[in-house]
């Protein structure tokens, strides 16, 4: 994987700021102020950000949202941070964890050639004579584990608590991308009060940037301001306690009591379920498409592009005016294998000869569920996984939430702007029974069979715990067939993404596995990782 | 082994409702005694009640010298369970401190520290200075008085010693019954006769209810009273970190919270609501969050920079003078109690139900095992209400000490 920067980013406006020094593992780097730290990495050909946790394997920029945890790296002395969500700054430090002597060439990546001979379950029946030796053994386990590095000599102040700011509306929306937007606009329409909470600093997500939505964009900020719609950027949910949806901002914590929410929270990239799916160079559609136009990195020269979905034309467009190929396109199901040891080399097709890429272009999306999950909505199977069971309208299962964009996983807001607008609109008339707004955090499925094909041996399912296919099988033949329990045998759903990539494909396994219809295990908060400086706030009991 | 529901016996010598650590024990010591027609019911999945959200510290030194007593003991079982059972529960001597922010503490521990050198336990009185180097993530916080460490106190991994028992009792008769809920109890005059379940009737003349947080309603099914109160606790784990801190850490000032590291590196902590109301609640909540990240990051300023992932409760079943149930009742002949563990199930429940194997082995008129004498359900009136808490965490113990 090569990547290269062009003079410019593609989206017209976007200046990159001037050239700072940055240290990354010793060696001094210039990338642009402002920019995002993973960007600067990758373009300065650092395609392995982090090692995975058991097997030390390779993991590079992916979805460049701040969900897959693969490109998290110690910066000015913190522990495991999303190098995604870090801008640029002078003087900026950082450093590749869990990996000796360095992330990019790890010895222990030698541990995945041996991984089929060690199991989730591997210390069950072992370490255990001498018994003199017991606690070294778990001492060398010890060493083994962990991942970032806490710098506690020196202490540091005890942190500020936040004020709670307590705030009462009769429509939230969650995702202040196209589709929030819009529900948001369409809420107000309808007469009610509306409060639109965006993590990121600027309202739009792909629309910032897309040709030719940033256009469409404009006009829809316009009337956001002129709609009387509190907006909250820099502003993330991180839970649906009972009658409360509790945010982060960036000075205060927000307890938000809301008649009715409309997550419009996207999606996240559906990897294929294929061996070696988890590679340096396997990238979302969006997070090529963003490093195109919005940050001019082409991401490699040769792609292959994986899934049907819209964000796939999107990339090609991108990657064809920055003067990259895409060389093949593939649905998930006709892939075996995705070639290469620290980075893509190719992709071995089911059918036909090998094809050589330096990258893999991952179209297919799958809604975030983490939201109608901690709400207790019920989920259903659609072509590309799982995906809140929703009226056309976005009603869910749950009498006050709804689910507008690609969040309800019935295609893209770039194709149907109006169904989300009408979603804000249906959420603004109330819930549909009356009832308070309480969570039961327990998802039932609708559906017993998903659609395709199970995964390939040798596919990571879980890539936070680096859980593979045939770990998973090998579980359920064994007869643990209880999500729970097959949960926390193999960990799968348990690392820090907290199953925001893989719950599909885990149900999936699952489903293949058992003749029942089986519910996803239980999702717990928070909705995304949290920093426990930033929980520090003042009316705490 | 596990089967859901369908193909329950017609009856049983024994029936044991909830198949968390107290349950799984219990089967397995009745088989060793050669007790074997014995049914597990529990209506969710293995562990999936306080055994599958508890922390599995098992600590060994404690306020009193009867309570040191029967922890080291049932310390002494994990250190054994490994070997019993061909199955690593990863028992790992990881220290546990106590740490202590006033000067009344510091005497306080004094004398406990005295008893626990009496009784064999080598628990140390750290200064300030010592403490610090101990627990350098201390450094910046609040200034501390000192600290109790004892090197020896331990964590297991609570769902291995779940699996350990279940792969142990696949080898025995022992049925379990999963996605199976206890509907009511059948009664022939004042004994057990028989347990309703959603998957059938099972008639049987012991019934043993090791429900903990659920318990006091089981036994209300029964038509027995106790004093149980459930009580939610509730629990967050960061991000994997590589080996920094090195004991368990609990205090109780200015109100109770603890955290340590496991064996993976995630730090979990927790820090205690004094006003949570008595009930069965196992929803987490955002005042945790608030409470646990103030409390702890004014004692330890640098786990500020660790990453929340997940949270989760669980429950307690706590007894007005925090100790369990542990035997036969007067108020029905062939109900046994296995409950009330207020926040010491991992610890005591294996040492408990080996002791409480024999003695239904033996039959409820056979004399109490004697480390089961703080223990009997009946200690308590029929019409005991639950009792309140002290505000003060070590005035619960300072009556018995």
């Amino acid at each position: 994987m090569t990547a290269r920067r062009l003079p410019a980013p593609l989206h017209p406006g976007v200046e990159r700021g001037s050239l700072v020094r940055i240290r990354f593992d010793g060696r001094t780097i210039r990338a642009p102020e402002g920019e995002p730290l993973a960007v600067s990495l990758f373009a300065a050909g650092i395609p392995i950000l982090s090692r995975s946790f058991r097997f030390h394997r390779p993991r590079g920029l992916m979805c460049a949202d701040g969900q897959c945890g693969w490109c998290e790296c110690e910066v000015d002395g913190r522990p495991s941070v999303r190098t995604c969500r870090v801008p640029v700054r002078d003087g900026l430090r950082a450093g590749g964890e869990h990996a000796l002597p360095a992330v990019r060439r790890d010895l222990l990546g030698l541990l995945d050639l041996g991984s089929r001979w060690i199991p989730p379950t591997f210390y069950h029946h072992r370490f255990l004579r001498p018994r003199r030796l017991r606690k070294r053994y778990l001492d060398v386990l010890r060493w083994f584990g962990g991942r970032g590095r806490l710098r506690v000599d020196h202490g540091r102040a005890i942190p500020r608590p936040r004020p709670v700011e307590r705030l009462a509306t009769d429509v939230l929306v969650v995702g202040g991308g196209p589709a929030g937007i819009l529900a948001a606009l369409g809420a107000a329409d309808a007469g009610a009060r509306v409060l639109l909470l965006e993590a990121e600093p600027r309202l739009g997500s792909t629309w910032a940037w897309r040709e030719p939505f940033h256009r469409d964009l404009l006009t829809l900020k316009e009337a956001l301001a002129a709609s009387g719609v509190d907006v909250r950027t820099s502003t993330t949910a991180i839970g649906v306690y009972r009658t409360t949806v509790t945010a982060l901002g960036p000075e205060t914590q927000l307890e938000i009591e809301a008649r009715t929410v409309v997550a419009a929270t996207g999606a996240r990239e559906a990897l294929p379920l294929v061996p070696g799916n988890d590679l340096p160079g396997v990238m979302g559609a969006r997070t090529v498409e963003w490093l195109v136009r919005r940050h001019g990195v082409v991401p490699g020269e040769r792609a292959v592009l994986v899934g049907a979905g819209a964000a796939g034309m999107q990339a090609e467009t991108a990657l064809e005016a920055a003067g990259s190929r895409i060389v093949s396109r593939l649905e998930a199901g006709a892939i075996a294998r995705i070639l290469g040891s620290t980075a893509v080399r190719g992709v071995r097709p089911t059918q036909g000869p090998t094809i050589a890429a330096d990258l893999v272009v991952v179209a297919d999306r799958s809604p975030a569920l983490e939201l109608p999950l901690a709400a207790g909505a019920t989920l259903e199977w659609s072509p590309t996984g799982l995906r809140p069971a929703a009226e056309p309208d976005g009603r869910t299962s749950v009498p006050w939430l709804w689910v507008a964009g690609s969040a309800a996983g019935r295609g893209s807001t770039d194709a149907d702007p109006e169904a989300a607008r009408a979603v804000g609109r249906a959420a603004a008339a109330g819930p549909v029974a009356v009832e308070a707004l309480t969570s039961t955090s327990s998802g039932a499925l609708r559906s017993a069979a998903p659609p395709g094909q199970p995964g390939r041996r040798g596919a990571m399912v879980c890539f936070c715990e680096d859980v593979r296919v045939d770990e998973l099988d090998a579980e359920l033949r064994s007869g643990t067939t209880h999500p729970e329990l097959l949960k926390r045998r193999t960990g799968a759903l348990t690392g820090p993404c907290q199953g925001k990539l893989c719950l599909s494909a885990f149900a999936a396994c699952v489903a293949a596995g058992t003749d029942d219809a089986v519910a996803p295990p239980t999702s717990r908060p928070p909705l995304r990782p949290v920093r426990l400086g930033d929980l520090v706030a003042e009316d705490a009991g | 082994m596990t089967a859901r529901g369908a193909g329950l016996p017609a009856s049983a010598d024994v029936v044991i409702v909830g198949a968390g650590i107290a349950g799984l024990a219990l089967a397995r010591a009745l088989v060793a005694r050669g007790v074997t027609d014995v049914v597990i019911v529990d209506r969710g999945y293995p562990g999936g009640g306080a055994t599958g959200r508890n922390v599995a510290r098992i600590r060994g030194m404690q306020l009193t010298e009867e309570l040191t007593r029967i922890a080291l003991a049932a310390q002494a079982t994990y250190d054994r369970m490994g070997e019993e059972l061909g199955f690593n529960v990863l028992f790992y001597r990881m220290g546990y401190a106590w740490l202590l922010y006033e000067a009344a503490e510091v005497e306080r521990m004094r004398g406990i520290v005295d008893m626990h050198h009496r009784m064999g336990v080598r628990s140390r009185l750290l200064d300030p200075d010592d403490t610090l180097r101990l627990l350098p993530v201390l450094r910046g916080g609040e200034p501390v008085a000192g600290a109790v460490l004892h090197d020896r106190d331990a964590i297991v991994h609570h769902d291995a010693v779940v699996w350990a028992h279940l792969e142990h009792l696949a080898r025995t008769p022992v049925r379990i019954a999963l996605g199976t809920e206890v509907m009511g109890i059948d009664r022939a005059g004042a004994t057990v006769s028989g347990v309703q379940t959603t998957a059938g009737t099972i008639a049987t003349r012991a019934v043993v209810n090791a429900t903990d947080g659920w318990s006091a309603g089981l036994s209300a099914l029964a038509g027995v009273r106790v004093p149980n109160r459930p009580l939610r606790r509730e629990v967050l784990v960061t991000a994997p970190l590589r080996r920094t801190l090195e004991a368990a850490v609990t205090f109780y000032r200015p109100q109770e919270g603890w955290f340590n590291q496991t064996l993976r590196g995630e730090v979990v902590m927790g820090v205690v609501d004094q006003d949570e109301p008595a009930a069965v609640n196992q929803a987490s909540s955002a005042a945790f969050l608030r409470r646990t990240a103030r409390v702890i990051t004014a004692k330890a300023p640098t786990l500020a920079d660790l990453t929340v992932i997940r949270q989760w409760a669980g429950m307690y079943d706590v007894t007005p003078d925090h100790q369990p149930l542990v035997g036969p009742t007067a108020q029905l002949a062939g109900w046994w109690q296995l409950n009330g563990w207020s926040g010491r199930g991992m610890l005591l429940a294996p040492l408990s139900a080996e002791l409480l194997a024999g003695w239904i082995a033996r039959g409820a008129d056979a004399p109490a095992p004697d480390m089961l004498a703080g223990f009997l359900p009946d200690r308590f009136p029929p019409d005991a209400d639950a009792a309140h808490d002290d505000a003060d965490y070590y005035a619960r113990y300072a009556r018995r000490a």
